[in-house]
């Protein structure tokens, strides 16, 4: 039971969105200039071995400093931490610590399970008493082994400062890689993408013929003017097909570059497996696992290489005030937490039944009282007159049978960007219902029932 | 996929070849269910197409949706739909047709709404993929010629809402069903869409019992 190799962490919240991915480039190429090896660990987070460079740069605590102030000057919000493992020195940056070898199960003790990552397991332990990684730890592992399973047992290494899985040394990987040419040279990024999952599913299928599972997965893109963008990437747990195809999709986001004519297209795709691990499996749940099936999987991937992968989506529960925010849409086979918690009592909600059209972007709108003045509401919710005819888009007026309302709804007033003043109404007309609200003197209609 | 078809369909409590339906809307079509491989056509797009894919949902179908971006996902789980497996095209935009059959392809039921009146090589292709594939095509929006069962909202009673109180807490709906060959009778029926709880089920006709739900209905 060795201890896992140091590792240092840089994380910037600002790149955290999977969809600034360009900048995670940016950010990953900063490190670069401390050691080559820098591995992407995902959105925002940049990570390193730090044996090496520590001893050229004067220290661990020095070598942190060095990269945070690095980072800081050309203008990213960052911090840097070290601790004996990924797992550890993601929570280190995230506290800006550096923690001494042999320290980190002290350090990781007071976190609540949920930092596992694994709801279902920390779900489990939270009923049984478990509350933070010190009390899992602690636990006998043959316990915890016999209990939870083998992803039991690598989430107990984790939380004692330990590799998940232990590493295999041996002969690399190279009869491992998969790869694919592109002739004539592919211009755009979706048909790599999309070639990508069969690599992937290709590498996959050779890494499970011998057992074994990967940690790290190395991405070579080469394009036709001899360039070759070389990223690697990691992960905590194993690296399913789905997630390799993710990294291939954030490697090229910034691709095709804003310079034409440079790269000349992409040649070909190569993945190479790294930190190789025994593949201990995985057993699906008896029931309350929701498996996608092949055939509908299949035909999301078609849609996707046609269209773009976020033009397929799927609904993810969220949290919100208005009947948008009840639902995130996530593009298909990605799987990703809704922005805010489902389930809380979210007061000044819209009551149920939930409108069945919601308008992606309000519609604008007219709503005049009887005498034909539009009717206004006041800072305290007074209403001007009664609601007589509304008129939604390019609809024409229709008179108003039933109104309900005001219901003002005042949202993040503590973050202006984002901050959001209304009032709600109900009005019935021509034999439909409609969601209205008033924002800044404008009304508009934002669903309809 | 013959084999995996027959295995769905055995998990499915109506007959073979049709696909269930809410109790409240076995009334409307023929053969009490969504007969595979049929077009059924809805006027527009609304709370109708989703009821439409509830009991197919319900029992296990994926039901795909394109072309509808602002499809209420909370409305559709409240008529029965399972969010689980949902699959959203929300803008296909010039690849409609293509998309409409890719989805075809992987879903038992699929929801569009039409651009426009849809050519009538795109029209046939469509329906040979759902024929092929046993699968059930709800078009929304511009009425497709041909359809098995035309189904159209004509009247519309929201109860629970009044001149400056109350709030919206059900609507009743009367739904019209035509088309042709088993489905040429015109039958009507009303229906909560949707009740106080979000289902759709039967309901009695508004003016009979309106005022139910502790406020005026208005008839729409």
């Amino acid at each position: 039971m060795t201890a896992a190799a140091r590792v240092l962490v840089a994380w910037c919240p600002d790149l955290a969105s999977a969809s600034d991915m360009e900048g995670c480039g940016q950010l990953a190429a900063v490190v670069e200039e401390f050691c080559p090896r820098a591995e992407v660990a995902g959105p925002g987070t940049c990570a390193i071995g730090v044996k090496g460079p520590a001893r050229y740069f004067g220290g661990e605590k020095a070598l942190a400093a060095a990269i945070a102030a690095a980072l800081t000057r050309r203008g990213y919000r960052c911090r840097t931490g070290i601790a004996d493992g990924l797992f550890a020195a993601r929570l280190a940056a995230r506290a800006g610590a550096v923690v001494p070898a042999g320290a980190t199960r002290r350090f990781l003790a007071p976190y609540p399970v949920g930092v596992l990552g694994n709801a279902e397991l920390a779900g489990l332990l939270a009923r049984l008493g478990i509350t933070t990684l010190g009390a899992f730890a602690a636990l006998p592992a043959a316990a915890v082994a016999s209990r939870f399973g083998p992803a039991g047992t690598a989430a107990q290494r984790m939380a004692r400062g330990l590799e998940g899985r232990p590493l295999i040394t041996g002969p690399p990987a190279a009869g491992l890689s998969v790869a694919c040419e592109f002739d004539p040279p592919e211009q755009r990024a979706e048909p790599v993408i999309f070639t990508a999952r069969a690599l992937a599913e290709r590498m996959h299928a050779g890494l499970a013929g011998r057992g074994l599972a990967c940690l790290v997965v190395e991405i070579q893109v080469s394009c036709a003017d001899g360039t070759q963008i070389t990223r690697r990437w990691r992960h905590d747990g194993l690296l399913p097909a789905l997630a390799v195809v993710q990294r291939v999709r954030w490697q090229l986001a910034g691709w095709p570059p804003a310079r034409d004519d440079a790269a000349g297209g992409i040649t070909a795709l190569r993945l190479v497996p790294g930190q190789l691990v025994r593949d201990a499996g995985r057993q699906l749940a008896l029931w309350g696992e929701e498996v996608i099936s092949g055939r509908a999987g299949r035909a999301a991937a078609r849609v996707q290489a046609m269209l773009g992968h976020d033009a397929v989506l799927y609904p993810v529960p969220g949290g919100g005030r208005g009947p948008a925010d009840e639902v995130a849409l996530v593009p298909f086979g990605e799987p990703r937490p809704a922005r805010l918690p489902a389930g809380r009592p979210w007061p000044a909600r819209i009551p149920p039944p939930s409108p069945a059209i919601i308008y992606p972007v309000p519609l604008p709108a007219a709503v005049t009282d009887a005498s034909g003045n539009p009717v206004t509401v006041t800072g305290r919710a007074n209403l001007s007159a009664s609601p007589a005819l509304l008129a939604a888009g390019d609809q024409v007026p229709m008179p108003v049978t039933a109104w309900a309302g005001p219901w003002p709804v005042t949202e993040r007033w503590w973050r202006p960007a984002r901050a959001c003043r209304k009032a709600r109404f109900q009005l019935v007309a021509a034999g439909s219902a409609w969601l209205a609200s008033v924002r800044g003197g404008r009304w508009q209609v934002e669903a309809s029932y | 996929m013959r084999a995996g078809f027959a295995q769905v369909t055995d998990g499915f409590a109506g007959q073979p070849g049709v696909l269930p339906v809410l109790p409240a809307l076995a009334g409307l079509l023929p053969g009490n269910g969504l007969a595979r491989g049929a077009v059924v056509a809805v006027e527009r797009p609304g709370l109708l197409c989703l009821a439409l894919a509830a009991g197919a949902s319900r029992a296990g179908a994926w039901c795909g949706v394109a072309g509808l971006p602002e499809l209420g996902v909370v409305a559709a789980a409240g008529t029965g739909v399972n969010p689980g497996r949902l699959m959203l095209v929300p803008r296909p935009g010039r690849r409609w047709a293509e998309v409409t059959a890719e989805l075809l392809e992987g879903c038992e039921v699929v929801v569009t709404r039409l651009p426009g009146p849809p050519p009538a090589p795109v029209r046939r292709r469509l329906e040979a993929v759902a024929r092929q594939r046993g699968g059930v095509l709800i078009a929304a929006g511009q009425l497709w010629e041909g359809a098995l069962v035309r189904l159209r909202v004509t009247r519309r009673s929201w109860a629970g809402i009044g001149n400056g109180y109350g709030r919206v807490r059900a609507c009743r709906a009367e739904v019209t069903a035509e088309g042709r060959g088993a489905a040429a009778r015109v039958r009507s029926c009303w229906l909560w869409l949707p009740g106080p709880d979000g289902a759709v089920t039967a309901a009695e006709p508004a003016g009979v019992t309106a005022g139910e739900h502790g406020g005026r209905a208005q008839a729409g």
